[in-house]
C-alpha cells in the first residue's frame, strides 16, 4: 500500500494529504473543463468537448431514467449521476498519469513522515477508502432521504419486505459501493508501483516496461469501468428506494 | 483503525459537495438548458417543416386544379371555335350553291328569251318568205284579202308549230 503524508497526523481527524491534494486538483481540472465547455457551448454545431459532455449527459440521463421511477427522484439523481461520472473519471485516471515518489531526508512529525521511507505523492483520490466511502455514504443518505418522501413505502421496503435482508442490504450496499471502487483503483496503483520496482536488467534495461504498459492499459480500462459502475449503482441504489405512484422497481 | 480516517472522509465529502455544486452550476445547468433549447428548436423546425410541406402540397393541388381547368377551357374554346367554323363554312357553301343556282337560272332564262326572240324572227321571216313565194306562185290568182288571210293563217300555224 502506498504510504502518504498526513495533515494533523496525531489527531483523530488526520487528513490524507495526497488524497486531499489530488481531490482539489481533480476539482480544478473538472472546473476548467466545464468552463471551457461552457464558453464554447453551441446549440447548432456542437464540437469536441461539448459532444463528449453531451454524450455523458445523455448517458447518465438514460441510466437515471432506467433506474429511477419518479420525476422528483430523476431531478435529484440525473445531475448527481452526471457529476459523479465526470468526477470519478477524472480522479480515477489521475493516478495513472505519473508516479511521484518522495523519500524525505528527515522526520517531519506533523506530517507523519519518517526519514528514508518512500512516500507516494501522486495517487488517485479514489485510492483512499475514506474518499470513496464518503461518496457512498452521501449516496446512501440521498437515497434514504428521497425514499422518505413516502415514509410508509420506505418503511415497508427496508424493514418488512424480505425482512432481515432489507436491513442487511442497506448496510452492505454503501459498504460495497465504496469499497469496490477503492479496491479496484488501489489494486491498479499498487501494482504499478510494484512493476516500477522490478530491477533493471544489467542496470539499465527496463524489463518491466512491457508489463507496465499492459497494466497501465488495463488500469485505464478499469478506471473507466469503475467510474461507470459507481455511477450506475448510484442510480440503482437511489432508484431502488424511490417510491412513487409511477415507480417501477428495478431489482 | 489504521485505514479509517474520519478527517479524510469529511474533507472528501466537503470537497465533493463543492465540486458537485461547481459542475452543476458550470456544466450541468447550461448543458441541460442548451439541450432543452435544442430539443424545442428541433421540434419547432419539424413542426414548421410539416406545415410548410402541407402548404406546398395544398398549393400543388391548387395549381393542378387550375391547370386542369385551363386545359378544359382551352378544349372547350377549341371545340366551339371548330363548330363555329364548320357552321360558317356550311353557310358559305350554301350561299355559293344558291348563287350558282341563281346564275344558272338566269342563264337559262336568258337563253330561253333569246331562243324565243330568234324563233319570232324566224317566224316573221318565214311568213314573209312564204307570202313572197306564194305571191310569185299564185300571181294574179289571189286577192289582197285572200293573201292577208293566208298570211294570218300561216302565221298562226307556224306560231303553233314553234310554240
Amino acid at each position: 500500500m502506498p504510504l502518504h503524508p498526513y495533515l494533523f497526523y496525531h489527531q483523530w481527524y488526520k487528513v490524507d494529504l495526497v488524497t486531499a491534494g489530488w481531490l482539489v486538483v481533480t476539482g480544478i481540472a473538472v472546473f476548467i473543463m466545464a468552463l471551457v465547455m461552457r464558453s464554447r457551448l453551441d446549440m447548432r454545431s456542437p464540437k469536441g468537448l461539448q459532444n463528449v459532455m453531451e454524450w455523458v449527459f445523455e448517458f447518465t440521463g438514460g441510466m437515471t431514467k432506467d433506474n429511477v421511477g419518479s420525476n422528483t427522484g430523476r431531478r435529484i439523481v440525473a445531475p448527481l449521476a452526471f457529476v459523479i461520472l465526470v468526477y470519478l473519471f477524472f480522479s480515477n485516471w489521475l493516478g495513472l498519469i505519473l508516479t511521484i515518489e518522495w523519500i524525505p531526508g528527515h522526520n517531519i512529525s506533523s506530517l507523519g513522515v519518517a526519514a528514508g521511507t518512500k512516500y507516494s505523492l501522486l495517487n488517485s483520490p479514489t485510492e483512499n477508502l475514506n474518499m470513496t466511502m464518503a461518496l457512498a455514504i452521501l449516496v446512501w443518505f440521498i437515497g434514504h432521504l428521497n425514499g422518505l418522501r413516502h415514509p410508509w413505502h420506505w418503511f415497508k421496503h427496508v424493514f418488512i419486505h424480505m425482512f432481515p435482508m432489507g436491513i442487511i442490504d442497506e448496510v452492505l450496499n454503501p459498504l460495497t459501493h465504496g469499497m469496490r471502487l477503492y479496491g479496484n483503483i488501489l489494486a491498479g496503483e499498487v501494482l504499478i508501483e510494484a512493476i516500477l520496482r522490478i530491477p533493471k536488467l544489467l542496470g539499465f534495461l527496463p524489463t518491466g516496461l512491457p508489463l507496465l504498459v499492459i497494466w497501465l492499459l488495463y488500469s485505464a480500462f478499469v478506471s473507466t469501468i469503475q467510474a461507470y459502475i459507481f455511477t450506475m449503482l448510484v442510480t440503482l441504489y437511489i432508484g431502488n428506494k424511490d417510491h412513487s405512484d409511477t415507480a417501477h422497481h428495478v431489482a | 483503525m489504521g485505514i479509517i480516517e474520519p478527517g479524510t472522509l469529511i474533507f472528501s465529502l466537503l470537497g465533493f459537495l463543492i465540486i458537485y455544486w461547481i459542475i452543476w452550476k458550470v456544466a450541468y445547468k447550461p448543458l441541460s438548458k442548451m439541450m432543452e433549447q435544442r430539443r424545442t428548436y428541433i421540434e419547432d423546425q419539424i413542426t414548421s417543416a410539416e406545415t410548410s410541406s402541407a402548404e406546398a402540397q395544398k398549393l400543388i393541388e391548387e395549381q393542378r386544379a387550375l391547370l386542369e381547368q385551363a386545359r378544359s377551357d382551352v378544349r372547350e374554346m377549341l371545340d366551339s371555335a371548330r363548330a363555329r367554323a364548320d357552321e360558317q363554312a356550311q353557310g358559305i357553301i350554301a350561299k355559293a350553291q344558291e348563287e350558282a343556282n341563281r346564275l344558272l337560272e338566269e342563264g337559262r332564262q336568258m337563253i330561253e328569251r333569246e331562243r324565243k326572240e330568234a324563233a319570232q324572227e324566224v317566224l316573221t321571216q318565214v311568213a314573209d318568205l312564204t307570202v313572197q313565194l306564194t305571191t310569185k306562185l299564185l300571181r294574179n290568182h289571189v286577192t289582197e284579202e285572200a293573201q292577208a288571210a293566208i298570211v294570218k293563217e300561216a302565221e298562226r300555224e307556224l306560231g303553233e308549230l314553234v310554240c
